[in-house]
C-alpha cells in the first residue's frame, strides 16, 4: 500500500517552493497563514496529525464562506481555498498505509472539491481521484449476491396516451441547415432520431447499473430527495453513486424518491464523458463548445421535474428508460402561473398531470405538445420553452444547454 | 473576575504558548493584566483568529489583542499587545480585518492584519448630542458601524435602539421597550419573520410582539433573544443543533460515529418516525427549553454554537463543538443545551459569556457560601 503515497506524492510539486499559494486580497492573512503552515508541514512532516487539523481548519472556515450569501455571489477565491483544504485533507488521509475507509474518504474529499470548490494546481484533485480510484476494491466483488441484471431493470408502468394532434414531431438526422430553418430559427420543439447511435453509451459500454458502479460507484454526487423540487419536504444530499443505486434504484419504497438531477457528472467523471457526444447542431449556437453545460439526470421511475423554463437552448438525450414530457411555448406563460418568489419564478405552480383548475383556471386554456422520449431520442427544447418531465421507469438522460 | 476561554485556539488566542488548536475545557486566560482581574468592567471581544480585551486602567481605557499577528507567545506582553491607537477608547469591536474603536468624540475603524495598522474610516461624534447614556458598539449616535465598507449605516432614531447584534449577514436590534427588529439576509430563517427572504430595512419580529426582551445575540446564521422573564427564544439555521432543537445532521453524525466510520450509515427505520421532529431551518422564534433551568439571563451566539448563562450562574452550551467551543471536555456537537460542568465543579458562578466564531469566553467569580 506504500505505493499509494508514492503515486500521490508524484502528483505534487517536488519542492515546497514550487507549491503555489496565491490568492487575491479577499483572503485574510490569518487564513493564508494556516494555508502556508499546512503546505510547509506537508513537505517537512507530512505524517504529523497537525496537518490533518490544519486541513480541517481551512475546510471549516472556507465552508462557512461558501455558505455566506447566495452561491452565485460566493467569491471564487473562497472556492479555491476550499479546494486547498480538500487537497491537504486528501494528503493527510493517504499518508501512512491508508485503509479502504481512508481511501474512500479521500475520494469523497476530492469529489467535494470538484463539486463545491474551484480547480487549483492544474486540477490536481481530478488527477488524485484518478489515482485513488484504482486503489478501491471493485464493488462488483462485494455485491455478487445482488440480483445482478446486466441491463438496468425496467419495471414498466403504463405509458400515457399521447394525443397524436399534439405530439412533438420526429425527424431522422436532419441536416444542420434543415434543423436551423425548420426548428432552431422558429424555436419549434422536435425529437431528433438516429444521432446517438454511435455513442459508446449505446455501443461499446452500454450504460447499465453495473457499468455505472464500475466507473463511478465510489464517487460522491449530489442527489435530490423528494418527489419534486417544489415540495416542502424536498432536500439535497451528497452520497456515493453506489449508495444512490442501493437506496433509490434497487430499494425505492422506504427511502422516498431520489434523483441525481442536474449534476455536471461528466466533468467529475471523465470516463463517462467519453461515452457521449455533443450533438453537432450545438455548433449553430454562438457559444464555444466549452460553454455547453452537460448535466446528468439519473433516477428511478416516478421522478418529476415540475413545469419550468431554462434560459438556454436544450438538447435532452435519452439513454436509458423512457420519460413523459410536456412542452408549453413561452407565449403560454400567462396561463401557467409561475411562482412569485425570485427563487422559483421560472417554475409553474401548476401540477401538470393533476392541475387544480379552481386555483389555476387559465391552465386548461394553455396549448401544449407532448411526447414519450425513448432511448436514443434527442429532444430539442427551445430556449424559454416550459417543460414538464416525468420518468416512466428507471431512466438516465443527458442534457446539453447551449446558446 | 476571571475570564476563561475554550474552543478554537489555532492562533493562540486562548492559550498563547499552546500549539493545540482545540481547547475543549475552560482554561483561565492567564495573560489578562492585573487591572482586568481587579476591576469588573473588562470586556472581551473575539474574531475568528484573535481576542481583544477592552479594559480600564488608572490611565484610561485601552484594548489589548492576542492571537493572529498579536503578541502570541510573548511572555513580556502580559495582556496580548496593547493596540496603541486605542488609548482613551470607551468600547471596541474586533473582526477578522478590522478593529473598531469608540471614543467619546469619534468612532474609528482600523484595518488590522496589515504590516501597519491603518485607519480606514472615521466619524466624528457630536458631544452635545450625547445624552451620557451610550449604547454599546456597534451602535453609535445616529446609527451603527460595521466592519466592512461603507462602515456606517444610519438608524431611525425612533427605533430607540439599546443594543445591536451583527451576524455575518444579518442584524438583530433591541429597543428600549424590549422590542426586537431584524434585517439583512434571511436565507436560513435568521430574521425570524417566517420567510427566507432578505429585508433591507429593520422589521419588527412580530412573533415576539408582547414579549419584552432583555438581550439579543446573532450568530453566523442564527439568532437568540432572552425575555425579561428569562425565557430563551431562538431562530435561524439548526445545521449543528445551534438552536437547541433536534438536528438531523447531528443524528446522522452520531450514527456514523457508532457504526465505526461507515460513512453511509443513515438513520434507521425506527427513528424515521421521528423525522418530522428534526428542524433544519426555524424561520420563527422558537421557545427553547433548557433542561432544569427556570431562568436564562444572558445568551451569546458563535458561528454555529450558542452559550447561555442562567439566573443561578450556570453556563449551558450547545451546537457545533468540533473545536471544543462547548467546553464539555469533548469535540462533539450537541443539539441539547448542556451544562458546562467546569464552573460548578470549581465552585464558580458565571457572570457573562461572549462567543467568538468558534470559541467561547466566560467571566466567572468564586461562589460565596450562603451566609
Amino acid at each position: 500500500m506504500a505505493s499509494i503515497w508514492h503515486g500521490v506524492r508524484a502528483v505534487l510539486p517536488s519542492t515546497v517552493s514550487e507549491f503555489p499559494l496565491e490568492f487575491n486580497e479577499k483572503i485574510e492573512f490569518s487564513v493564508l497563514n494556516v494555508l502556508e503552515l499546512a503546505r510547509d508541514q506537508l513537505y517537512s512532516a507530512p505524517d504529523s496529525p497537525a496537518s490533518a487539523e490544519k486541513a480541517q481548519v481551512i475546510l471549516d472556515y472556507s465552508w462557512e464562506k461558501l455558505n455566506t450569501g447566495t452561491w452565485r455571489d460566493v467569491d471564487k477565491e473562497w472556492r479555491r481555498v476550499y479546494s486547498y483544504g480538500c487537497l491537504f485533507k486528501v494528503l493527510s488521509l493517504c499518508h501512512t498505509n491508508p485503509s479502504q475507509y481512508n481511501i474512500q474518504e479521500a475520494i469523497k474529499t476530492c469529489d467535494m472539491s470538484l463539486i463545491m470548490g474551484a480547480a487549483i494546481m492544474d486540477n490536481i484533485l481530478q488527477r488524485l481521484v484518478g489515482i485513488l480510484r484504482m486503489q478501491m476494491k471493485s464493488p462488483n466483488q462485494e455485491r455478487s449476491e445482488e440480483p445482478c441484471s446486466k441491463k438496468m431493470k425496467q419495471d414498466c408502468v403504463s405509458e400515457p396516451v399521447i394525443n397524436p394532434a399534439q405530439e412533438v414531431p420526429r425527424i431522422q438526422c436532419p441536416s444542420l441547415e434543415r434543423f436551423r430553418s425548420d426548428f432552431l430559427d422558429p424555436q419549434r420543439p422536435v425529437i431528433i432520431e438516429g444521432i446517438t447511435d454511435h455513442w459508446p453509451a449505446f455501443t461499446k459500454h452500454p450504460w447499465s447499473i453495473d457499468y455505472l458502479r464500475t466507473v463511478a460507484g465510489c464517487r460522491t454526487v449530489p442527489i435530490e430527495v423528494g418527489s419534486k423540487y417544489t415540495d416542502e419536504e424536498w432536500s439535497q444530499k451528497l452520497i456515493t453513486v453506489n449508495d444512490f443505486i442501493d437506496r433509490y434504484i434497487i430499494g425505492t419504497a422506504e427511502n422516498g424518491v431520489g434523483y441525481l438531477a442536474q449534476h455536471q457528472l461528466f466533468d467529475q467523471v471523465p470516463e463517462l464523458k467519453e461515452d457521449i457526444r455533443i450533438p453537432d447542431y450545438c455548433c449553430l449556437g454562438e457559444g464555444d463548445e466549452d460553454d455547453i453545460t452537460i448535466n446528468a439526470w439519473f433516477g428511478p421511475g416516478g421522478t418529476v421535474s415540475p413545469l419550468h423554463q431554462d434560459p438556454q437552448q436544450n438538447f435532452l438525450a435519452q439513454v436509458v428508460g423512457r420519460k413523459y414530457i410536456r412542452l408549453y411555448s413561452p407565449e403560454e406563460t400567462k396561463n401557467l402561473y409561475p411562482h412569485q418568489s425570485q427563487l422559483l419564478h421560472n417554475t409553474s405552480q401548476v401540477e401538470v398531470e393533476n392541475p387544480d383548475l379552481v386555483k389555476f383556471p387559465d391552465f386548461s386554456r394553455a396549448s401544449y405538445q407532448e411526447c414519450v422520449l425513448r432511448p436514443g431520442d434527442v429532444l430539442f427544447i427551445p430556449l424559454q420553452h416550459w417543460h414538464y418531465v416525468r420518468s416512466l421507469e428507471l431512466s438516465f438522460s443527458v442534457s446539453f444547454w447551449w446558446s | 473576575m476571571n475570564w476563561f476561554g475554550f474552543g478554537f485556539n489555532g492562533f493562540g488566542q486562548i492559550r498563547p504558548a499552546d500549539a493545540t488548536c482545540k481547547v475543549n475545557t475552560p482554561v483561565l486566560i492567564s495573560d489578562v493584566c492585573r487591572s482586568c482581574v481587579i476591576r469588573s468592567d473588562c470586556r472581551v471581544r473575539a474574531s475568528w483568529s484573535s481576542r481583544a480585551h477592552v479594559h480600564r486602567t488608572d490611565c484610561g481605557s485601552h484594548v489589548c489583542v492576542s492571537g493572529f499577528g498579536f503578541g502570541s507567545g510573548s511572555s513580556e506582553q502580559m495582556c496580548g499587545d496593547t493596540f496603541p491607537e486605542s488609548r482613551g477608547c470607551t468600547d471596541a469591536l474586533i473582526s477578522e480585518r478590522h478593529l473598531t474603536l469608540n471614543f467619546t468624540d469619534r468612532v474609528e475603524c482600523w484595518e488590522i492584519q496589515q504590516p501597519q495598522n491603518k485607519l480606514v474610516w472615521k466619524r466624528e461624534q457630536d458631544l452635545s448630542a450625547n445624552t451620557g447614556q451610550t449604547a454599546p458598539l456597534p451602535l453609535v449616535p445616529g446609527g451603527y458601524v460595521m466592519p466592512r465598507s461603507p462602515f456606517f449605516r444610519a438608524l431611525c432614531s425612533e427605533l430607540c435602539a439599546v443594543s445591536l447584534a451583527l451576524g455575518t449577514e444579518h442584524a438583530v436590534l433591541l429597543t428600549s421597550v424590549g422590542t426586537v427588529y431584524s434585517w439583512g439576509s434571511g436565507s436560513h430563517g435568521q430574521l425570524g419573520h417566517g420567510a427566507l427572504t432578505a429585508q433591507d430595512e429593520p422589521q419588527v419580529v412580530e412573533a415576539l410582539w408582547g414579549v419584552p426582551i432583555q438581550t439579543v445575540s446573532a450568530g453566523s446564521w442564527h439568532s437568540a433573544s432572552v425575555s425579561t422573564g428569562g425565557d430563551l427564544y431562538m431562530w435561524g439555521w439548526n445545521e449543528s443543533g445551534q438552536l437547541g432543537l433536534p438536528s438531523r445532521g447531528l443524528e446522522e453524525e452520531k450514527h456514523r460515529a457508532k457504526s465505526g466510520g461507515n460513512t453511509e450509515q443513515t438513520i434507521n427505520k425506527d427513528e424515521k418516525n421521528q423525522a418530522d421532529m428534526f428542524i433544519s431551518i426555524q424561520a420563527f422564534p422558537a421557545l427553547v427549553d433548557v433542561p432544569n433551568v427556570s431562568e436564562i439571563s444572558r445568551v451569546s451566539c458563535g458561528s454555529r454554537h450558542t452559550a447561555a448563562v442562567t439566573g443561578t450562574g450556570d453556563l449551558y452550551t450547545w451546537g457545533w463543538g468540533h473545536y471544543g467551543q462547548l467546553g464539555h471536555c469533548s469535540e462533539s456537537s450537541t443539539d441539547e443545551p448542556t451544562l458546562v460542568d467546569y464552573f460548578p465543579t470549581h465552585s464558580m458562578c458565571v457572570q457573562d459569556v461572549v462567543c467568538g466564531l468558534w470559541n467561547t469566553f466566560v467571566s466567572a467569580v468564586p461562589k460565596h457560601p450562603p451566609s
